[in-house]
This record gives structure tokens, C-alpha cells and sequence, in this order.
């Protein structure tokens, strides 16, 4: 593994305080020592303290689950609460922690809050409905890779591929226009990344919101036969939600689907063009991409930081009792690489039977947009080698920048063919 | 064996689907499980592991949550 590929932390002087390869440092987040694996701690303790206590960014203390068995559990337990307004709710750093003590959307609710809006989208998310976006989406695909070899290499699949092609699948979903899609996202990009300022970030939330706002109120004047539509003049005439839960529902459907796809995409093509024989065969048995993406999916587990919850009661985990108001952190990649459930967590190994990986989290609020992910991955990577079979790294691996962010992945994947 | 849903723990994500169709189905208004051949139902390694995968333990196989 090399060991100089550099990793963008949202805080460096943590990476310092833990030196490379070390493990006496108690601070959760770990370092990656590889980056396209899990930090190693979660296999240590795994081994020998399954349940162990480690310090947040903000000095207050949470429990670490490293076990598969531990987190599938703990995130199907109602008496752990995904409330994130709460004080020291577990977070990987405090600007996420602010993110999410402001976010509004229904991911951060617990109970018949939670249940009132979701079941509103669970139609939309249907696998027979997702799986009627087929056609639609092998064209906007086909069409990225049209340009995408007019274009020439090298030619940046983050940029180019990765970005767009979510923003493009959440526009069609929610019935927004086509033309919408340079706009959204270049203000997701705007707001997510870490190179803005933080005024530009917080202007680019503000024209997101904004956005929905309008188009809230031009489908209730104008009203299409779309997702927006039929939840402004049924869900919320009636009642069952007001507009502003809405507004973050949608806007809950853009950022989940934004990054997450995006990096998947991202990773799960580096994976593969560093494994070509299993290229050659995805490319001669095209059924075997819903194999492909699952392994990828578990492989990379790439919503890394995204299990925080808080005991609402006193319980035990495994073996450990957690009181009421404690933290836990379960992290999707300790339960992804539980050699006890997969074994040789870390080799791409599309044969072995991944379906139960738990990288779309678990419990009530497991990924909603789970369907379409899946879809989409299986037609990028199937269509992305089918029409480049000899797609390489057009710059080192050594070269690659990771992001290391809410969700993780990479910041660019310069390729040529 | 005996294949029962709790319908109102259901959210939707629709995996027993993918992985038994012949079994489970998803209702187009609300999105949630339907059994589509009853409840007795053949064994296989694709309904167990549906309602192993199910994310809330919705689906009970002979009594028993998974």
C-alpha cells in the first residue's frame, strides 16, 4: 500500500497529533493509513474491544461500534435517536456538527416525525417506479460518454461523469427541468466543498433553498404530473406536511443522492481499472454489474462518517452498557469489513455474496434513494467499460487527492483510453 | 415456510424485492411490502436473506425475526 498518497483531512493538525501508524490516539475519527481502505483501528479493536470508547472533536466522549453484528443492531434499535439538535451528538469534526444541528430534512427525525414525511417519497423510490427510469437514464449516460470521448483524454470523470450525472437523476426524479441541472450543481458543489469560503458555502445553501422555495410555488400555481406537484397539492393541501417540510424534504433528496452517487462512481471506477480481469468480465456478462456494484458498495462504504447516534436509554452493546444520553459512532466501513462476515474484507471480490453489506446504513433510515443508486452504478460501470475497455489512469495512483469529507472520495479521476 | 410482514414497521427500501419477487412486492401508492403468493412459501436461501437484509425487521420467517 502506498503510503504517500495524500489524503485532504478537514483537520490537519489532528493527522500531526496522530503520526502515521499510530494507534494511541483515541480521537475519532482515525487516519486512513491506506486511503482506499478503513482506518486499521476499527480492525484492532474489533479484535479486541469491540465496543470502546474514543473522544469526539469537541473533547466529549462516544462509544465505537467496530462489530457487524453490533452496528447492524444498533442502527435497527428505536431506542438510539438520530437527532442531531441535540448537545454533543456524536460528529467526525465541528463543521459537520453545526451542518447537521441546522439540517432540517426528516434524516435527522426519529419515530412517527420521521415516518409522517418518508413514507410521503417511499412511491417515488419503489423498485418497479426506479426501474421505469431505466430508459431514461441509459440515454443521459450514453450521451456523458458521447462527450466524454469527443472531449478526448485526459478527461476527468469527477468533473465530467461523476458530479453531473446525480444532479441529473435527482432533477428527473423530482420533475425538474433538464436545464436546471449546470445550476444545481454548481451550487451543491459550491456549498459542499471545503475550498469555498465560507460565505460562498452559505450563499450557494441559501440559492439551494431558494430554488425549491420557487419551484414550490410554480408547481402550486402550475401544477405537472410530477413528484413536486402531487406532494404540494396532495401532501401538503391535506395536511399531512406543511411547505417547509417540503422544502427540506427536497432538498434531503439533492444532497443524499449528490455526493454519495458521485463517489461511488469515482471509487468504484478506480477499483476497477485496477482490476482487469474483472473488467473483461463485467464487460462479457453484463448481469453480473448488480454483483459488481454491491461488492463496490460494501468495498468503499463511502457515507464513512455518517452513523452518530445517542442512547435515549440505559442498554447494553454487546457486551457494553451504554446510559441514556450517551453517544455511539457506527461506522458503515467497521461493519463492511468485519472479516467475520466478509471475509478478506479488503479484496474486490465481486463472487462473494456482499447483499448484506450495510453501506446504505440500516434501520428506519436506511437510504431512501437506495433503488436508484444501484441502477445508476450498475449502467455507469457497465457502459463506462463497454465503451472504453482500455480506461486507465491517465496520472499516477500515487497523485490521486482524496476527499475526506462527509462522505469520502476522490477529488478528481483523471483517465484516458 | 411461514412468511408474515409487519407492514407498519415497513419504510419502503424495497431489498426483499430485489432479492424475492416471486415472494414480496411493494405496494405503488405507499411503497411498503406486499406478499404476493401467500404466506406459506417455499424455503430459500433468497427469502431468508431477504428478511435478513430487511432493514427493519419487518419480515418474520416462521415466527421469528431474523
Amino acid at each position: 500500500l502506498n503510503r504517500k498518497r495524500r489524503t485532504e483531512d478537514d483537520n490537519p493538525i489532528l493527522e500531526l497529533d496522530m503520526g502515521e501508524g499510530s494507534n494511541s490516539s483515541n480521537r475519532w475519527p482515525f487516519v486512513r493509513e491506506c486511503p482506499a481502505l478503513p482506518p486499521k483501528e476499527y480492525d484492532e479493536r474489533r479484535s479486541k474491544c469491540p465496543v470502546s470508547a474514543v473522544e469526539m472533536w469537541d473533547g466529549s466522549q462516544a462509544w465505537l461500534l467496530t462489530r457487524y453484528g453490533d452496528i447492524r443492531a444498533a442502527l435497527r434499535d428505536s431506542r438510539f435517536s438520530a437527532d442531531s439538535s441535540v448537545d454533543s451528538f456524536p460528529a467526525p469534526n465541528a463543521a459537520i456538527a453545526a451542518a447537521r444541528k441546522a439540517q432540517k430534512g426528516f434524516v435527522r427525525l426519529d419515530g412517527v416525525d420521521h415516518s409522517r414525511q418518508r413514507s410521503l417519497l417511499s412511491k417515488y423510490f419503489t423498485v418497479s417506479y426506479v426501474q421505469g427510469m431505466r430508459a431514461t437514464i441509459e440515454e443521459k449516460v450514453a450521451s456523458l460518454l458521447d462527450e466524454m470521448a469527443a472531449a478526448g483524454s485526459p478527461y476527468d470523470i469527477v468533473e465530467h461523469f461523476a458530479e453531473p450525472l446525480p444532479i441529473f437523476m435527482t432533477c428527473l426524479q423530482l420533475g425538474l427541468p433538464e436545464s436546471a441541472v449546470p445550476y444545481l450543481l454548481d451550487r451543491t458543489k459550491v456549498w459542499m466543498s471545503s475550498d469555498s469560503l465560507p460565505e460562498e458555502s452559505k450563499k450557494a445553501a441559501d440559492d439551494i433553498v431558494d430554488y425549491f422555495r420557487d419551484i414550490i410555488v410554480e408547481r402550486k400555481q402550475n401544477p405537472l404530473d410530477d413528484m413536486v406537484s402531487n406532494l404540494v397539492h396532495q401532501s401538503v393541501m391535506k395536511g399531512e406536511i406543511t411547505e417547509d417540510e417540503l422544502l427540506w424534504m427536497l432538498h434531503l433528496l439533492l444532497v443524499g443522492g449528490f455526493d454519495t452517487a458521485a463517489n461511488m462512481i469515482a471509487l468504484g471506477t478506480l477499483t476497477l481499472i485496477n482490476h482487469p480481469d474483472e473488467v473483461r468480465k463485467l464487460i462479457g456478462d453484463p448481469a453480473r454489474a448488480p454483483k459488481v456494484v454491491e461488492e463496490l458498495l460494501r468495498l468503499h462504504s463511502v457515507a464513512h462518517f455518517t452513523a452518530g447516534r445517542m442512547a435515549r436509554e440505559d442498554l447494553v452493546v454487546g457486551e457494553q452498557p451504554i446510559a441514556a444520553g450517551e453517544g455511539i459512532v457506527a461506522p458503515l466501513p467497521a461493519a463492511n469489513h468485519d472479516p467475520e462476515v466478509f471475509a478478506d474484507p479488503a479484496k474486490f471480490d465481486p463472487d462473494r455474496n456482499a447483499r448484506t453489506h450495510l453501506a446504505f446504513g440500516f434501520g428506519i433510515h436506511q437510504c431512501l434513494g437506495q433503488p436508484v443508486a444501484r441502477l445508476e452504478l450498475a449502467i455507469v460501470f457497465q457502459r463506462l467499460f463497454e465503451r472504453f475497455p482500455t480506461l486507465r489512469l491517465a496520472v499516477p495512483e500515487s497523485e490521486l487527492i482524496y476527499s475526506n469529507a462527509m462522505i469520502y472520495g476522490l477529488k478528481s479521476l483523471p483517465v484516458t483510453w | 415456510v411461514k412468511v408474515e410482514i409487519l407492514r407498519d414497521k415497513c419504510v419502503g427500501s424495497g431489498n426483499c424485492v430485489e432479492l424475492a419477487k416471486w415472494v414480496f412486492a411493494q405496494d405503488d401508492e405507499d411503497g411498503k411490502v406486499l406478499l404476493v403468493a401467500g404466506s406459506d412459501i417455499p424455503d430459500s436461501d433468497a427469502v431468508m436473506e431477504a428478511a435478513l437484509i430487511c432493514p427493519v425487521g419487518a419480515i418474520m420467517i416462521n415466527g421469528k425475526l431474523v
